[in-house]
């Protein structure tokens, strides 16, 4: 029973902090429709931004969120207009290299300038941390305090979309562009804070993530991957789909937990030879295609 | 025979090009005879295998517009097949081949069903997510050797051995891959005047209208991946042979997927010629930049920053390609 209940809650918190990665992803492609294959690689950034500061100045970990917040702001804003601006008028195939390319960039950027060896977090107020919530299950503190930012950012995201003047033009361009542009609402600038807003966010999560998750800069494309699962899942364009879908993604990672649990309630021989953990990630992929395939709008997804 | 004739007209193309595709033709069929260094060889025979995989890409992704961003696992499903056969029952090359092109055209009808259901950027990510999971799976295989891979070892296969394919000098796999890369052109030369080509551009042009003109719509994309598909199996079990030593990351890594689409993507997707001139810059500057950027200046990663940045810059100022600049320039001179 402690499996089970362990298995769970740990997905359900790495879920939480999944959302957050790929909160950044559904912003931009349901304000542009375009699909950012360097979204790992920002988180990257983000991750590398959490360590490096965190270290240099002696701070805490968790005080480095603002720091890789405002790095990805302005990542995201530079990657628009420097780049992504010139890809719009191609072809979606354009789009799709294009972004494919600053992925590459980034990668390789990074292993140029920190080296391909893992890093990881070994002080903070909160690492190594972990307490006994009851029942057994024990939970790292770190997860928990990420689990606990992303519900945080991911209310004061749809606080932003859906009550202030600025998020709801980011919102009205996203319905429809050009009505939005008949209403004097600058969808250029949109398009800009949709990179900012979509950059910020996954930076933050990389931040967290960094925490207890070691770094390197090959890290991008599984969370890509993951993130596109989820917003496939929770429907392109649609920030509370993100959330949902981000917590189903957590428990899919966790099928290996949930395979022991049945494994020793059923003492069944044969299931422990199958090499579950090696198959990780394929669940996530493998639920992507099946999502895409039965239902490709999602289950909260407003555009197809 | 009207096939045949078919493959084998190229008039409609200027006299130009027909000029500079014949000489190039004339020069790598004498290129092994000039004095090279074992280094041009092996670049010689990536540009082919590339153009191949390119041509094949081009079918689906040039002609019929439909990004596929998942070819490498029928690259390792060739290659699989190929050094299994030959590994544990001792088959040769020349029928391990075949037979790997129909594992690889079944598993593309099997994936292709569902998958031509998607358009746009959600087709492309699904393609992604198949060639993964199928990566994922060949991993943790025993009997194709899991995450270590397969060994072609040349002390139980002496070279040289046609049928095996199995060679010491790079001369003779040159030979092999240059047959087939002519073989490539003609087959697309064909298939660009076929009624498939044609179906599949107005596909490309207008799905709706397509439909309404009669074009079995979905069942024309499911054939044009099975053809893409049996090209780039082919060059999988060449590359097995080649290679000798096989392992998931090498073959159905996204990377051989992103590279084949690039190849016809920079030289001029939807054009006989592009996959080709794509492959033909591409391939070079990856491995001499890497040669003397990556080992020679010790900087790591610098080479596919470049690569980056040329991707980079294609894609946003120049998305229909070389071939497409080509083909303006032409058009102003008129």
């Amino acid at each position: 029973m402690e499996i089970l209940l362990s298995a769970l809650v740990s997905g359900l918190l790495l879920g939480l902090v999944l959302a957050l990665v790929a909160l950044g992803l559904t912003i931009i492609f349901g304000v542009m429709d375009i699909v950012n294959f360097a979204h790992g690689e920002f988180l990257m950034v983000g991750m590398y931004t959490g360590l490096l500061t965190a270290q240099g100045l002696g701070i805490d970990p968790l005080l480095t969120l603002p720091v890789a917040g405002a790095v990805g702001f302005l990542l995201g804003v530079v990657c628009y207009f420097g780049f992504i601006k010139f890809l719009l008028r191609g072809p979606m195939v354009a789009q799709l290299l294009g972004t494919f390319g600053l992925m590459l960039f980034l990668r390789n950027l990074a292993l140029l300038i920190f080296g391909s060896e893992d890093r990881a977090l070994h002080h903070g107020l909160l690492v190594g941390k972990s307490f006994d919530i009851g029942m057994g299950v024990i939970v790292s503190a770190t997860k928990l305090a990420a689990a606990g930012l992303s519900v945080a950012a991911f209310v004061a995201v749809w606080l932003f979309m859906n009550r202030t003047r600025i998020g709801k033009a980011l919102t009205a361009t996203a319905l429809n562009r050009s009505a939005a542009r008949y209403m004097g609402i600058p969808t250029e600038r949109m398009n800009a804070l949709a990179w900012g807003a979509g950059g910020a966010s996954v930076t933050i999560a990389g931040a967290l993530i960094v925490n207890f998750w070691s770094v390197n800069p090959f890290i991008g494309l599984l969370f890509t991957m993951i993130a596109f699962a989820i917003v496939a899942l929770g429907g392109f364009g649609s920030v509370p789909g993100a959330f949902f879908a981000g917590l189903v993604v957590g428990l899919i990672m966790e099928i290996p937990g949930f395979w022991d649990f049945f494994m020793f309630t059923f003492n069944a021989d044969w299931m422990a030879k199958v090499p579950m953990t090696s198959f990780k990630y394929m669940w996530v992929y493998l639920a992507y295609f099946v999502i895409m395939v039965v239902r490709p709008r999602g289950l909260f997804g407003w555009k197809h | 025979m009207e096939t045949l004739k078919s493959a084998l007209d190229f008039s409609d193309f200027p006299r130009l090009d027909l000029v500079v595709a014949g000489s190039l033709a004339i020069l790598f069929l004498i290129f092994p005879v000039f004095p090279h260094s074992s280094f041009a060889m092996a670049t010689m025979i990536q540009f082919l295998m590339f153009s191949l995989y390119g041509m094949g890409w081009n079918t689906i992704g040039g002609y019929g517009g439909q990004v596929d961003l998942g070819k490498a696992q029928y690259v390792g499903i060739g290659a699989y097949t190929t050094t299994v056969m030959l590994v544990r029952w001792d088959i040769p090359f020349w029928f391990s081949m075949p037979v790997g092109v129909c594992f690889a055209v079944l598993w593309s009808f099997v994936l292709g069903y569902p998958l031509f259901r998607l358009k746009g950027h959600y087709f492309a990510i699904a393609t992604i997510a198949t060639s993964l999971v199928l990566k994922d799976l060949f991993e943790v295989w025993d009997f194709v050797g899991a995450a270590r891979g397969l060994e072609i070892s040349p002390i139980k296969f002496p070279p040289p051995d046609f049928l095996r394919l199995i060679f010491k000098e790079d001369v003779y796999y040159y030979d092999v891959i240059l047959g087939f890369f002519f073989v490539g052109i003609l087959y697309m030369n064909w298939f660009r005047k076929s009624r498939l080509g044609f179906q599949l551009r107005a596909i490309k042009d207008n799905e709706e209208v397509a439909r309404s003109l009669g074009i079995n719509v979905h069942w024309a994309k499911i054939k044009t991946y099975a053809i893409a598909t049996a090209f780039v199996s082919v060059v999988g079990s060449f590359h097995a042979c080649y290679i000798k030593n096989i392992e998931p990351e090498d073959t159905m890594s996204l990377d051989i997927s992103i590279l084949i689409a690039l190849m016809a993507m920079l030289g001029g997707a939807g054009s006989l010629w592009g996959p080709i001139i794509g492959a033909g810059i591409l391939i070079p500057l990856k491995s001499y930049l890497k040669e003397w950027l990556g080992a020679t200046a010790g900087l790591i990663g610098i080479d596919l920053i470049l690569y980056a940045l040329i991707i980079m810059v294609i894609s946003a100022f120049e998305p229909r390609g070389i071939w497409g600049i080509v083909q303006k320039v032409r058009r102003r001179r008129q």
